[in-house]
């Protein structure tokens, strides 16, 4: 016998320790796209959830430069909202998903006015003195502040801000870097803050700066990505570009200084010519690939688009002594792409595929619904093959094994497929050529027969 | 007469050199790709090969490594438009790695002083 259970557990009950709300809260989030706003919206929500840590407020401060500057804050601001607030949120059977999106519109709410304010919250952690709650990011420790009328070392509009008397600064660490701050109170209920409550905050703090550290890390990543990219760019240019360069200089070169008859001089001219029309040509292939953009997915019919595909003079004449076959389900659903973009990632595959199947081999096209959710298209060559480390290179810019190939039209396809939120696969060995799967997502609406 | 193979897969480009290394007094014998360079090593005799590095079918780099197989002491000049394969291990069995550039004297000097060489 087996039992089965959902992968996310939806709702919590309120019998389960505040520890296992607490971590479920902050599990679910990893399921979630990833955003640090939200995953630190998740955070403080766990922070804060009646069901979980249980404070009335959280208030997030992030490090910019030297700087811990103030960023989100989540909480009610009057006992009524406070009441309005919890008994929602303590509605049986409410979720995760749920309650973060609450606490997101709150939040979208409340920084409107809030946004001035929090923008003087702003402390110099390099400053000779600094005062809580920055200190407590500063001297990475926890602080437990009771009484906070009294205590001289609390600053003045801090204390103005959040008028309340007891907080809680928890510092947000990852490999001894300060990341920020979170300053929680209960400011609505007034209830003390507890050694429990002290312990469970302090996991919340370690896991908002981990997801602080790692959202930089990502962002450095993205950013070496980029300068990859554009290094791989320049060089794919540079190259590109340098052999009709160098032709048209060289018999320039020959024009200027070497007496020619006029048949010589017409061939040079010639050439010339005809290698700006190839500088031309790369140019307005660059300036096309770097242009796509769909701006409305349409429900397109595929079939009629594929029977034309094959029967297009230009992929017939590639075809000679080659067999080009395809084969679709006699009904297609309707999938959802842009018309045009989608034929010429059809022809751009169909392309590749004829140029490496030899005389007398096969190039297949099939389309079939593959469930109700998505239809798959693939396309199969009888070429070489790629082993595996050409597989992994085939999507990167710039990468080619034609002779004149920019290396953009996988990358083309590629685009054109996420941007229609479908997904390419490929699968090659060497020797027994390769098979492209693409995968659209297939539209409600039904193709009129 | 010094004879040299050129390897090179843009016909006009192959034109312009064959006419400029012609005019500087060497026999010049025109292969399009990898695998009649090599058909023509195994034929004839050649003091010197020039050769680019990205050619329909095997590419530049293969093609050095099977000349350096059938015949050690013919030196080799890389000619092309990748800076990139200039840092690749397998290049560095060529004798000279040059850009191409619209001017033709750095190749051309670099025949004439790989010649002296090897016939010295």
């Amino acid at each position: 016998m087996i039992k089965r259970f959902g992968l996310q557990p939806l709702s919590f009950s309120l019998e389960s320790s505040k520890e296992m709300v607490l971590l479920s809260i902050i599990a679910q989030s990893f399921f979630q796209p990833f955003s640090l706003d939200d995953n630190l919206l998740v955070i403080l929500t766990a922070l804060t959830s009646g069901t979980g840590v249980g404070f009335n407020r959280a208030l997030l401060f992030l490090k910019e430069g030297e700087r811990l500057q103030a960023r989100m804050w989540l909480g009610p601001r009057s006992p009524e909202e406070a009441q309005a607030i919890w008994s929602m949120l303590s509605t049986p059977g409410l979720g995760y998903a749920e309650i973060v999106e609450h606490n997101r519109e709150l939040v979208e709410r409340m920084m409107e006015t809030l946004r001035p304010k929090l923008k003087l919250l702003s402390y110099n952690l390099d400053a000779p003195e600094v005062k809580i709650p920055a200190l407590a990011a500063k001297n990475q420790e926890i602080i437990l502040v009771e009484e906070a009328r009294e205590e001289p070392l609390v600053d003045d509009n801090f204390r103005n801000f959040v008028e309340v008397d007891s907080f809680l600064c928890l510092p947000l660490v990852a490999k001894n870097e300060i990341m920020g701050e979170i300053v929680v109170d209960n400011g609505i209920t007034h209830a003390p803050i507890t050694n429990k409550d002290i312990e469970l905050a302090s996991l919340c703090a370690l896991l908002a700066g981990n997801y602080v550290y790692t959202t930089h890390l990502y962002k450095k990543v993205l950013e070496m990505e980029k300068m990859a990219a554009l290094g791989e760019m320049a060089a794919f240019i540079s190259h590109q570009l340098r052999n009709p360069i160098v032709t048209i200089g060289g018999f320039t070169s020959q024009l200027l200084h070497r007496p020619c008859d006029q048949e010589k001089c017409q061939r040079n001219l010639a050439i010339i010519l005809q290698e700006t029309k190839h500088l031309e040509d790369i140019i307005f292939k660059i300036s096309h690939f770097l242009k796509i953009t769909i701006k409305e997915l349409r429900p397109i019919d595929v079939r009629p688009i594929l029977q034309s595909i094959i029967e297009r003079p230009d992929l017939k004449l590639k075809a000679e002594n080659k067999r080009l076959i395809l084969r679709q389900a006699e009904e297609l659903p309707k999938i959802l792409c842009d018309p045009v973009y989608f034929e010429e990632a059809i022809v751009n595959l169909l392309d590749n595929a004829l140029d490496v199947t030899p005389e007398g081999g096969y190039v297949y096209i099939r389309a079939f619904p593959q469930n109700r959710k998505w239809l798959r298209l693939t396309i199969k060559d009888s070429g070489p093959g790629l082993d595996e480390k050409m597989r992994e290179k085939i999507f990167t810019p710039f990468f080619s094994t034609k002779e004149n190939g920019t290396g953009l039209g996988l990358l083309f396809v590629k685009r054109v497929m996420e941007m229609c939120a479908g997904k390419i696969e490929v699968q090659s060995k060497p020797g027994h050529g390769t098979l492209f799967k693409l995968y659209f997502k297939i539209s409600e609406e039904k193709v009129k027969p | 007469m010094k004879k040299i193979l050129l390897v090179e897969d843009e016909k006009a480009l192959s034109l312009l050199y064959e006419e400029e290394l012609e005019r500087e007094g060497y026999e010049v014998v025109v292969a399009y790709d990898a695998e009649s360079a090599l058909e023509q090593i195994r034929k004839e005799k050649f003091d010197l090969i020039i050769t680019d590095i990205r050619m329909p079918g095997r590419d530049g780099i293969e093609l050095i490594a099977s000349i350096m197989g059938l015949r050690k002491d013919i030196p080799i000049i890389i000619n092309t438009a990748y800076q990139s394969y200039k840092d690749d291990f397998m290049t560095w069995a060529a004798d000279a790695y040059l850009i191409k550039s619209s001017s033709l004297d750095e190749l051309k000097n670099k025949i004439k002083e790989l010649l002296e060489k090897s016939s010295s």
